[in-house]
């Protein structure tokens, strides 16, 4: 073959692959995060009956593990190769925003859309006065107790402050035979948060009041003491920091744990692997003066402002937030619903379990709003290792506050 | 004329692949780790390697690196040292030698990942095998949380480093065993060397330039290797677990610096660049004397 033929050749190629790469007029392409085995049906049904619906208008989910959704979004973005619409946690939202990457969607909502949503979910997604994502998903934390060895061990009702925890923790450890009073997570993702919960219930919040770092208040040590003070006892389950959420809720549903706190998709995953699990959902503990607070969660989706098919990607939303597909995605994943006329259906309202979360939903706080959140996140969740492991919860907390206050001042 | 030059043009073609998958990434990271970096990658201002400073002060970054090293020298050295006896007990004739060989190489046919997954599980403290099996045994009384602290998670994690490198290390050396002719060992016996002299005067010196190789390409791929820790503890707890990947990863997607996490991988990049020259003209020179 001549040289000639092969550059035509080569040429040829490469403009193929070029039309190829250009998104198709409409063309909607998502990025979903994979919360558990019934995402990828879900939304491959969606594309079906959205696709049904708007002839013109293709739909490509990248169904993504929640794991590696960053890194993707962040390789994506870098070579401009994003999709039209992504979910985000709704904590990595401000970043987003601040790169000037994600579009405001205010252009788009009309009041009745607007109206959909239950407020304490759709407000984390507004920055400056604009809505930037839809909350997509939405969870909040509660105390998941064993009612057979609340039996066993002869206590009445869970307990309402961390006092009566620990007295139920001792009352369920004795009872031997390997079990273990309360869960406690020491690995991966959210170990800080587990530390909060104790925090806020000591009045204490993650940001003072003038933006410093909470972790060097007398409550955030009397909370890290709290949890080492169980550790050392034998309350908590061994080697807590080898133990990530779902090592903990695996504890729970083999019925060795008491007490743990974590978000309604445990009832789910009970429903399924552990039918027999005897378990009640209660508040989180109070502490000494009554205070308390659970983790408010949303993911949002959200429109990028390079995305070509903007009116497009939009129908989708508005197809994605109607109150029967809202319903379908909450009630598999065990979500909370974030759309009002959901939350008035059957399955929220006569659901004790549910009912346990939404309780909780006043006290709910959400990640601070702050650039650099998860490096503060992290530092504390070093912090609360290292504690957990044996070390001076004093000395432990006051480097992490600084290292986080160094962070923050940026 | 046509002879000085045709070695370069013959290489040339392997030079531009080089080039676009090697050096192009390598420029890029050099951009990114000298300049002031956005969230998503976007370069702003160059800002006086303020980026490799802020590096020389992090204790984190100090800590896995040094961590790096004792990774890397007790992996690759295990390795070597328990593959040097299965490649010579490989490469002897016995009944069932074609299983056991399978046998040993089966680990290097299951990914990485998957081999870290299923020993994270074996290593569970309440629900692992590797506990229920020691206490079946009567060897431990009570559980062991192998995981929980860097103590016990350190040191699983560099043998599991060894049992997944021994493969890839048997097989160097197996076809270096293969090349040494059986008549030196007959005419060493005949002259009644015991099989201690045999391995010291014929096959460790012949096997060498194996070794070397051995040594060079286990360095480099156990240096970058990231499932391990990463599935197992994630560099926790406390980062007492971290290997300059791994940190490198939390850097770059889990706290966003992507300038920061650019100049541990140009650290990385010339650490192994200066490992390999030094070791290649070492192994070299011994060679040519």
């Amino acid at each position: 073959m001549s040289l000639a033929k092969w550059t035509v050749g080569l040429m040829a190629g490469m403009s193929t692959l070029a039309i190829a790469a250009q998104a198709d007029a409409g063309e909607v392409r998502v990025t979903v995060a994979e919360y558990s085995a019934k995402t990828a049906p879900y939304f491959a049904d969606v594309k079906k009956e959205f696709e049904a619906a708007n002839p013109g208008i293709t739909v490509k989910f990248e169904v993504v593990p929640w794991d590696v959704l960053l890194q993707k979004l962040t390789t994506d973005i870098t070579a401009g190769t994003n999709a039209d619409l992504s979910i985000i946690g709704t904590r990595w939202l401000i970043d987003f925003v601040q790169q000037d990457v994600a579009e405001p969607l205010d252009g788009y909502i009309k009041p009745d859309f607007k109206d959909r949503f239950i407020d304490t979910f759709l407000s984390p997604s507004i920055m400056d006065g604009k809505t930037y994502g839809l909350p997509i998903a939405a969870s909040a934390r509660a105390m998941y107790y064993n009612k057979e060895l609340f039996e066993k061990a002869d206590i009445a009702k869970p307990p309402a402050t961390w006092t009566e925890l620990q007295d139920d923790a001792r009352k369920i450890k004795a009872l031997g035979s390997g079990t273990f009073g309360f869960g406690l997570q020491g690995k991966e993702i959210e170990t800080d948060v587990y530390y909060y919960y104790a925090m806020w219930s000591q009045g204490t919040e993650i940001l003072n009041k003038d933006g410093t770092s909470g972790l060097s208040t007398p409550g955030a040590l009397e909370a890290a003491k709290l949890y080492k003070s169980m550790i050392d006892e034998g309350l908590t389950e061994p080697g807590v920091t080898s133990n990530n959420r779902e090592d903990v809720q695996n504890l729970f549903k083999q019925g060795k744990v008491g007490m743990m706190i974590t978000a309604p998709f445990l009832s789910n995953q009970i429903k399924d692997e552990a039918p027999n699990l005897k378990y009640g959902v209660a508040a989180i503990p109070a502490g000494p003066t009554g205070a308390r607070g659970t983790y408010g969660v949303t993911d949002s989706i959200i429109m990028f402002k390079n995305s070509k098919n903007k009116d497009e990607a939009w129908k989708l939303l508005d197809f994605l937030f109607t109150t029967e597909q809202r319903a379908k995605f909450t009630q598999g994943e065990g979500f909370l619903p974030v759309n009002k006329e959901e939350a008035k259906m059957d399955y929220y309202v006569n659901n004790a379990d549910l009912a346990a979360f939404t309780a909780l939903l006043p006290d709910a706080r959400f990640a601070p709003v702050i650039p650099g959140w998860e490096e503060v996140a992290q530092i504390t969740s070093d912090a609360m290792q290292k504690i957990y492991l044996g070390g001076d919860p004093e000395a432990g907390l006051k480097d992490a506050a600084a290292k986080a206050n160094a962070v923050l001042k940026k | 004329m046509q002879n000085r030059f045709l070695p370069y043009l013959l290489t040339l073609p392997s030079l531009f692949l080089a080039a676009v998958v090697i050096f192009w990434p390598v420029w890029d990271l050099i951009q990114i780790s000298t300049h002031e970096v956005s969230r998503f990658g976007q370069l702003r201002d160059f800002n006086d390697f303020a980026n490799f400073a802020a590096l020389a002060a992090d204790p984190d970054f100090t800590a896995a690196l040094w961590r790096t090293g004792q990774w890397t020298v007790m992996v690759v050295g295990g390795a070597l040292l328990l593959s040097i006896p299965v490649a010579m007990i490989l490469n002897t004739d016995f009944y069932g030698r074609g299983i056991a060989r399978v046998i040993i190489m089966l680990p290097w046919a299951v990914s990485l990942t998957m081999t870290a997954v299923v020993w994270r599980w074996a290593l569970s403290g309440e629900s692992g095998m590797l506990n229920s099996a020691l206490i079946g045994l009567g060897l431990i009384d009570h559980n062991i949380q192998w995981l929980a602290s860097a103590e016990t998670a350190f040191p699983m994690q560099v043998l599991i480093g060894i049992l997944v490198t021994v493969p890839f290390t048997t097989t160097i050396f197996l076809g270096g065993l293969s090349s040494i002719p059986d008549d030196l060992y007959e005419a060493a016996a005949l002259e009644g060397a015991t099989p201690l002299q045999q391995f010291r005067e014929i096959t460790f010196p012949l096997l060498k330039p194996f070794i070397n190789i051995a040594i060079v390409l286990n360095t480099i791929y156990v240096f970058n290797s990231f499932p391990i820790i990463w599935v197992m503890t994630q560099g926790g707890p406390a980062n007492s677990t971290d290997i300059l990947v791994t940190h490198l990863y939390k850097l770059a997607f889990r706290i966003g610096k992507l300038g920061e996490a650019s100049a541990v991988s140009l650290v990385m990049f010339a650490i192994l660049l200066v490992f390999t020259m030094i070791y290649v003209r070492l192994a070299m020179r011994e060679q040519r004397t």
